[in-house]
């Protein structure tokens, strides 16, 4: 099968749109059929082409006859309820694609500071960030620092019971997995103006030292080595 | 960590009623959906009258028309060929069908930004895999042990004092340009202005005064 991408678009060339025509009807006549089989349900398929008066019709005229007399049977509403022609039924397609697009990009921007926060943890400065990049890396980086908490009090907690051991496991277990849920809202258009800026007053008002000494931004992961020493001087614990 | 496949992908399928009844249901959701989107298509690209009358396993009756699902039932049960030919009905057809190729280029739009989204985020995806090897403190944090989640701990906390500090900096900077700008007052009149020329922010960071920070 070809999978040149297809412009959803009238086929201008004539011998072009006829063989089309050819292969997708019999496509879609073969897919009324499957569906109608797997699900047990009735179907009708009712094509009429500039190249013949009769129309192309699944599963049979009598078949076809069958099932609008049963459509016309139901009750108007019913009826109108899930109809849908070219224009209501793109619209709704397009409404999807726009949430899916969202969606991605809400993803991707999760992921995409995720990777700046990393590069600044091993030195990368922060000049070339732009102020919702900092808000965006800030809230980020306090999200991740309630997960080490919560982790490291599951921890502890698991490690102090050593009686009721399954007990505690069990629910480090169910605590663990129900953390990570909570992240979604972070990225999330409508509340993150607000959060925004919450979170960067409550930032403001509570940070000790405000020095604007130097531009140096390095910070104590230097170097990418995932076993290092890390006894140099900034680390007050014994290695 | 094992790679995380979310289904079996295409297989093979027996053409017999589904035996699970869930499986079923789903099936039909997603295939009505999928066979509407096929005819949506032909008639478009063919500029073909289609009418799909479909009922789901629980009696309710989807169906997709067009022009209009009600239109191709009355012609399929007129015996005479003869089609409207009104001057009212050549209207509203063009009408509908700039209608159509309208929505079918929002459409094109839309699929075209989502397929470049997901390129960008498998492409963040490879950079992510990549790094996660290199570096231990790109593991998810449920997989560290306690020594490696305090120190990642003292260095995110570290981090978000200087994220602080050059929020400041930035904030104030642009707030009081005046000594960096030049004499004139005229700040709005930015347009223009080369960043270069100041030397103090390498970075050359726009102070966007169109558009605040805020």
């Amino acid at each position: 099968m070809t999978r040149k991408k297809v412009k959803l678009a009238f086929i201008t060339n004539d011998s072009a749109r006829k063989a089309t025509f050819k292969k997708r009807k019999k496509g879609l006549m073969k897919k009324v059929s499957e569906l109608s089989t797997l699900c047990g349900i009735d179907a009708c398929a009712i094509v009429y082409s500039p190249y013949d008066p009769q129309p192309e019709i699944w599963p049979s005229p009598l078949g076809v006859q069958r099932v609008l007399a049963q459509f016309k049977r139901m009750p108007e509403m019913e009826q109108c309820k899930k109809m849908v022609n070219q224009e209501s039924f793109l619209r709704q397609r397009i409404v999807k694609a726009k949430e899916q697009l969202k969606k991605q990009q809400k993803d991707n921007r999760e992921k995409e500071v995720t990777q700046i926060m990393f590069q600044s943890l091993t030195g990368h400065g922060l000049q070339n960030l732009n102020m919702i990049d900092l808000n965006d890396l800030g809230w980020l980086v306090d999200h991740n620092l309630k997960e080490i908490h919560n982790r490291q009090e599951a921890l502890k907690e698991r490690a102090v019971s050593q009686v009721a051991r399954a007990e505690a496991d069990r629910m480090v277990q169910s605590t663990v997995n129900v953390t990570p849920e909570k992240a979604p809202t972070a990225f999330d258009a409508t509340v993150e103006n607000m959060q925004r800026q919450q979170w960067f007053m409550e930032l403001m008002n509570s940070n000790e030292q405000m020095n604007f000494g130097g531009d140096d931004m390095m910070l104590p992961f230097g170097d990418n080595n995932p076993n290092s020493s890390w006894s140099n001087s900034f680390f007050p614990w014994d290695k | 960590m094992a790679s995380q496949r979310k289904s079996k992908g295409r297989q093979k399928i027996e053409m017999a009623k589904m035996s699970k009844e869930s499986n079923l249901l789903v099936t039909f959701s997603k295939r009505r959906s999928g066979l509407f989107k096929k005819a949506s298509e032909l008639s478009t690209l063919c500029g073909v009258e289609v009418a799909i009358i479909v009922f789901s396993p629980g009696k309710k009756v989807f169906s997709f028309g067009h022009p209009c699902v009600e239109m191709i039932i009355d012609r399929f049960f007129t015996r005479n060929p003869q089609m409207n030919s009104g001057i009212e009905h050549h209207f509203m057809e063009a009408h509908r069908n700039a209608s159509v190729r309208d929505l079918n280029m929002q459409l094109t739009q839309v699929l075209n930004q989502l397929e470049a989204e997901k390129k960008r985020g498998e492409l963040i995806n490879q950079v992510k895999k990549a790094s996660q090897t290199q570096c231990w403190w790109e593991t998810p944090i449920e997989e560290l042990g306690l020594q490696q989640l305090e120190l990642l701990k003292a260095a995110l906390k570290e981090l978000k004092q200087n994220i602080a500090k050059q929020a400041n900096k930035l904030m104030i900077e642009a707030s009081n340009p005046a000594p960096f700008l030049g004499v004139n007052s005229n700040i709005g009149g930015v347009i223009g202005f080369e960043n270069n020329g100041t030397g103090f922010n390498p970075n050359g960071q726009n102070f966007g005064y169109g558009h605040g920070f805020f």
